[in-house]
């Protein structure tokens, strides 16, 4: 049995009037997709592949740029990374920039909690795809990972 | 309508939250990834914030001490803060954290000592709704899991 939160209409409008467009129970993969998650906060990272998996990815989780390089150096694959670029010891920048130096061409989206312009043009400028604000939000995720999927996207 | 009354001031505790802006959309994104496997995903997720950012408010605090201000710091700290608040959809706290950014910026001082204290007492404020809510959510027992209406 679920937990006693407010259910149905409720939760559609959050209390609010205003409905939400997307979930991440809104999409149906057709394929097995893989991600990682690259977040120096652990509730942050449970979070984000909590998410991930709710869409019906595979995922992996690290807390700091190293350990995604080296991951990724020992060969494993991925279909997404999300990367945040505040992280401890190397941050997600230069971790993009070395996760593409070692050809990984999968789509690497950056998330942070403050956007600009600047720092979205840095994060493209080092091999990064699409620049979130910080929680990635289904109506960013949800494309793309039809995309990976190959399906149509009609957003 | 919800007939069980304990689910009912459920229902109202939750609706306040957001129609007072305490929370936002990510709050309802984490609810949903509450299930029969995970029953108490989202209180426990609260509980990690709290203890995790509890070490980043000693941070700040401690930085707006010591004179004259390390803006870079300060904004390095409120950086990650925010993030985590923003990761629980608690909005008054990271509007606080956006404003304490922007003086920052702006090398205000006195700014950023206002603009903290206020934060405190949002995040303190949410805080104890939360507790109360979860409090609440425990009492009312287990339900059947509504579908969410396309």
């Amino acid at each position: 049995m679920a937990p006693a939160f407010p259910s149905g209409d409720d939760r559609a409008d959050f209390g609010t009037g205003e409905h939400k467009q997307f979930s991440f129970h809104d999409i149906v993969l057709r394929n097995r997709l893989t991600a990682l998650v690259v977040d120096g906060v652990d509730f942050c990272r449970l979070v984000e592949q909590g998410f991930l998996r709710s869409c019906g990815l595979e995922t992996q989780g690290v807390n700091n740029g190293d350990a995604a390089v080296e991951l990724i150096a020992s060969g494993a694959k991925f279909d997404l990374i999300i990367i945040d670029m505040f992280l401890p010891v190397m941050d997600g920048l230069e971790t993009t920039r070395r996760i593409r130096a070692l050809g990984e061409r999968c789509k690497i989206v950056g998330v942070s909690a403050y956007i600009g312009e600047n720092d979205r043009e840095a994060f493209l400028a080092a091999g990064g795809d699409v620049f979130s604000e910080k929680p990635v939000s289904p109506e960013v995720l949800i494309p793309i990972l039809r995309e990976l999927d190959g399906q149509y996207s009609n957003i | 309508m919800e007939r069980n009354p304990l689910r009912r001031q459920l229902q109202l505790m939750r609706k306040s939250l957001f129609d007072q802006g305490y929370l936002d959309e990510q709050f309802v994104q984490l609810e949903e990834l509450q299930d029969d496997t995970n029953p108490n995903f989202v209180e426990e997720v609260v509980t990690l914030y709290y203890r995790d950012s509890a070490r980043l408010v000693l941070n700040i605090e401690q930085a707006l001490e010591r004179k004259p201000y390390n803006f870079h710091k300060l904004d390095a700290y409120m950086h990650q803060f925010k993030g985590s608040s923003s990761s629980i959809g608690a909005k008054k706290v990271k509007a606080e954290s956006t404003l304490f950014r922007e003086y920052c910026k702006s090398g205000n001082g006195e700014g950023c000592m206002r603009c903290f204290q206020q934060l405190k007492k949002e995040y303190a404020t949410l805080r104890k709704k939360l507790e109360a809510y979860f409090q609440v959510a425990r009492q009312a027992g287990p339900m059947e899991t509504a579908c969410r209406p396309k």
